[in-house]
């Protein structure tokens, strides 16, 4: 009977542990990881490629941003600033950039970052870079020193510090023996605060602190895309979780310290958990509409107005954005340095039905379809295009949405006809600048479809004026332009909701998580 | 025996074949193609021309899919366009998350099915019997990803005994992996329980009143051997039936559980592959999903046998 009892209990205890084990795990991981300095930052897609100079996309720079560095990067107000370059020197002609490079900079591999690896890099960024236009005025690469590459420009670009810059796709600097290989077969070495551990796809990317990062102590601080960067944490996993109430729920539970990007409804419930910290990242993109200028009725400028004048721009960001969003109507955010005043102001969410009205008889409108094409992958671009519809038939436009999904949208999009109106965010190119901005509105593929002679002229002058303040001017002459022909219209400025847990220091919200100089507050 | 498998592995390919065929024909439809992915946002007409001739998509439809059959005749479903590997590997790779939670999802369904509608069965017309339908009535209504997140803030939120989504493979750890995936599986799970429950309730109720189930009772047999072994033995017959049906629908429903859960199985392998127009991915994870689901309607045909001795001497 005793026996009996006592293997009783010890079967109870047994299985007692093994429930706990079983549910008990989730809180001793969360405190585990806490303790044990390891980020979870969470995303809702997958990195299309971890090889960073080949991606345009947000998801990868997400992560590679904390991977690899550039030569040059934008400061925390938008100016080239050097990163693992020391400095550019250039010559009066404008034609010759010798840029001397850090010393002493180690890759992941160990091996010390060298000008072969820099000209090797940039040569392999001229095959296969995701902006490869932003290399094209360089005609030659050289190595002028151990640490110290030239570059010999084909004409005077005054533009090119800015669109070297450009994190759009990185001109990351990786080994010269790494630089040799195709596109996607790289090892993943760079030389930032955090290097590769493991790439999962729709799982995670983990990366570990680099011991023997070199920090750039020409600063005291992070700066934008530079600066002085230490790594706190000792691992970083980037997690994808397509689901948002499930990465809200990640959050809840500190399985997950800090979600890239949050319902703005969940956002307002959870101001009141004294667990978690809400950051606005503001702004972030601007929602644009932009017609076909090769296809009736929008081929006709005075019905391109009439549009413009119909919008009720408030009411479609308020849709579209949930609430988090910001009206303006200059085509580079206000109070930055191209920033044009009130230029066209006067043209911006004026809804006025009467207006439209007389300028759609003006242009002789008949009620033929108009086909507004968006896309069910980027809410906000559908949001906007089923408010943007109902007020353009508000004034007698015959408007069809046609919601189809993001690689049709492209398609439909290049094509002269069969669309005529587009919902696009555009997200890097505002930041980047007036050049990355009204690049993709001339040239071989405008957004459009039709080339507007002035727009282009303007483009032109644009990136042969010196000087910042001569740019300036042109940029407002853009402006203007812009608002004259109605190619596009700006709706307005949405932001993004991201959130953290509270013991999440040192987070600033930024075009990528940096999340170097973050640490977790220790309880 | 040996023949009878031969047969039934045969009598698939006409099948696998259907379904390859559909699927060239809705990639031949849908519009955009991967070239945009591939060469960059900022890449020229020529250059994407050029990528798509280099894959072969500029070829007719008809030559492209003769090719895909030729190599699949050598055993090579190709290579991925983006992920920079061969189809079978990356879609292997993922098999385990999806058999896994396709396969807790079948036993949960079948065992807490089965135990309701007993339960119901035995207890016909009392609350017992309402409850047991109730609740089989709710699992039959409730969309899975709805319920899936009620778990999480339930089990997960509230509670904190269970992960909110992310996959453990068993091989790293046993009890990492039921915690990921008990949630998932009791997602994906509900809905089938509920239709398992009224099978094998009605299925019961039908048997117990056979006339050798009378005798059996009347012999003086215990009631529960005359539940467990004769009535239940002979009930099960059409819920094996729909076990077959069923892992389709739950392999089905795993591309939705996988996405809330987070999980890194086949179903989201292929969404994202349609999203990005990676065909051969598209092409292969299709395949290997529907021969999974042939595969097991195979080991149905020969459960029958086991269970029904009919079958197996007519087989």
């Amino acid at each position: 009977m005793l026996r009996t009892s006592r293997l009783r209990l010890i079967r109870r205890a047994f299985l007692a542990a093994a429930a706990g084990a079983f549910i008990g795990l989730s809180a001793w991981t969360a405190m585990a990881q806490t303790a044990g300095g390891d980020l979870v930052f969470v995303q809702n897609s997958n990195p299309p490629s971890l090889d960073a100079m080949v991606t345009t996309s947000q998801a990868s720079r997400n992560i590679t941003m904390n991977m690899y560095e550039t030569l040059f990067g934008f400061s925390e107000d938008i100016r080239p600033i050097p990163i693992l370059a020391k400095s550019v020197d250039i010559s009066p002609d404008g034609k010759t950039y010798r840029i001397p490079l850090r010393e002493g900079v180690k890759f992941h591999n160990g091996k010390e970052m060298k000008a072969e690896d820099v000209k090797a890099s940039l040569d392999r960024y001229k095959k296969v870079g995701g902006t490869q236009t932003m290399l094209a005025p360089v005609e030659s690469i050289d190595v002028t020193g151990p640490y110290e590459v030239t570059l010999r420009l084909s004409e005077p670009t005054p533009t090119f510090m800015e669109s070297f810059a450009s994190p759009r796709a990185p001109a990351v600097i990786i080994p010269a023996e790494e630089a040799a290989k195709e596109p996607n077969k790289i090892s993943f070495i760079g030389t930032g605060p955090y290097k590769f551990v493991e790439y999962v796809p729709d799982s995670h990317v983990k990366l570990e602190r680099f011991k023997d990062y070199v920090p750039n102590e020409d600063y005291k601080d992070i700066d934008g895309f530079g600066g002085k960067k230490t790594a706190y944490l000792d691992t970083i996993t980037f997690r994808v979780i397509p689901e948002a109430g499930a990465a809200v729920a990640a959050l809840e539970t500190g399985e997950v310290q800090v979600l890239e990007q949050i319902p703005v409804p969940t956002a307002r419930r959870l101001a009141s958990n004294p667990d978690i910290k809400t950051y606005e990242n503001m702004p972030w993109a601007f929602l644009t509409f932009i017609m076909n200028m090769k296809a009736a009725p929008t081929d006709n400028v005075k019905f391109r107005e009439a549009v413009a004048l119909a919008l009720n721009d408030e009411e479609v960001m308020a849709i579209a954005t949930e609430g988090l969003f910001n009206l303006y109507h200059g085509w580079m955010y206000e109070g930055s340095t191209y920033d044009a005043g009130d230029i066209g102001k006067e043209f911006y969410n004026v809804h006025d039905a009467e207006r439209a009205k007389a300028l759609l008889k003006e242009a002789g409108y008949n009620g033929e379809p108009f086909s507004l094409l968006t896309d069910s992958n980027i809410p906000e671009h559908g949001k906007a295009a089923v408010v943007i519809a109902e007020q353009l038939k508000a004034v007698g436009i015959n408007a069809v949405v046609n919601q189809v999904d993001w690689p049709t949208a492209l398609k439909i999009r290049l094509q002269d006809s069969g669309w005529n109106g587009w919902t696009l965010a555009m997200g890097i190119e505002p930041y980047l600048g007036p050049a990355a901005l009204i690049s993709t509105l001339t040239g071989a593929a405008p957004h459009f479809r039709a080339n507007d002679p002035e727009l282009d002229a303007l483009y032109k002058e644009l990136i042969t004026t010196d000087g910042v303040d001569g740019r300036k001017a042109v940029f407002a002459k853009i402006q203007k332009r812009l608002y004259e022909f109605f190619g596009i219209v700006k709706v307005g400025e949405t932001g993004l909701m991201q959130a953290a847990r509270a013991n999440v220091q040192g987070f600033k919200p930024f075009r990528f998580p940096r999340l170097y100089n973050v640490w977790l507050e220790k309880k | 025996m040996i023949g009878f498998l031969a047969r039934r592995l045969l009598s698939a390919l006409p099948v696998l074949l259907v379904v390859s065929l559909v699927s060239f024909v809705i990639i031949a439809i849908v519009p955009g193609d991967v070239t945009a992915e591939i060469a960059g946002a900022d890449s020229t007409e020529a250059q994407r021309a050029e990528i798509r001739e280099r894959l072969g998509l500029d070829k007719p439809m008809v030559e492209q899919a003769l090719r895909w059959y030729g190599r699949l005749l050598q055993g090579d479903l190709g290579q991925s366009y983006l992920l920079n590997r061969p189809v079978t590997e990356a879609v292997l790779e993922r098999l385990p998350v999806t058999l896994s939670l396709a396969g807790l999802a079948l036993v949960m369904a079948v065992a807490l099915g089965v135990l309701l509608g007993i339960l119901a069965a035995i207890r016909h017309g009392t609350w017992l019997d309402q409850g047991s339908m109730s609740l089989a009535l709710f699992g039959l209504s409730i969309p899975d990803f709805w319920f899936g997140l009620i778990l999480i803030v339930v089990f997960s939120v509230q509670l904190g005994w269970l992960p909110t989504g992310g996959y453990v493979p068993a091989s790293e750890s046993i009890v990492g992996w039921a915690r990921s995936m008990t949630l998932p599986a009791l997602a994906l799970a509900i809905t089938q329980m509920g239709v398992v429950a009224r099978m094998t309730r009605a299925s019961m109720l039908e048997v117990m009143g056979e006339d050798y189930i009378r005798t059996a009772r009347a012999k003086g047999m215990r009631r529960h051997v005359v539940i467990f072994k004769h009535a239940l033995r002979n009930a099960l017959i059409p819920i094996v039936t729909v076990v077959g049906v069923m892992t389709g629908v739950l392999l089905g429903g795993a591309v939705v559980i996988e996405s809330v859960f987070s999980l890194p199985g086949v179903g989201r392998l292929i969404i994202g592959a349609i999203q990005r127009r990676d065909y051969p991915i598209i092409q292969g994870g299709l395949l290997i999903t529907a021969a999974t689901f042939v595969f097991v309607n195979i080991l149905v045909d020969l459960a029958y046998g086991w269970l029904d001795p009919r079958v197996r001497n007519d087989g």
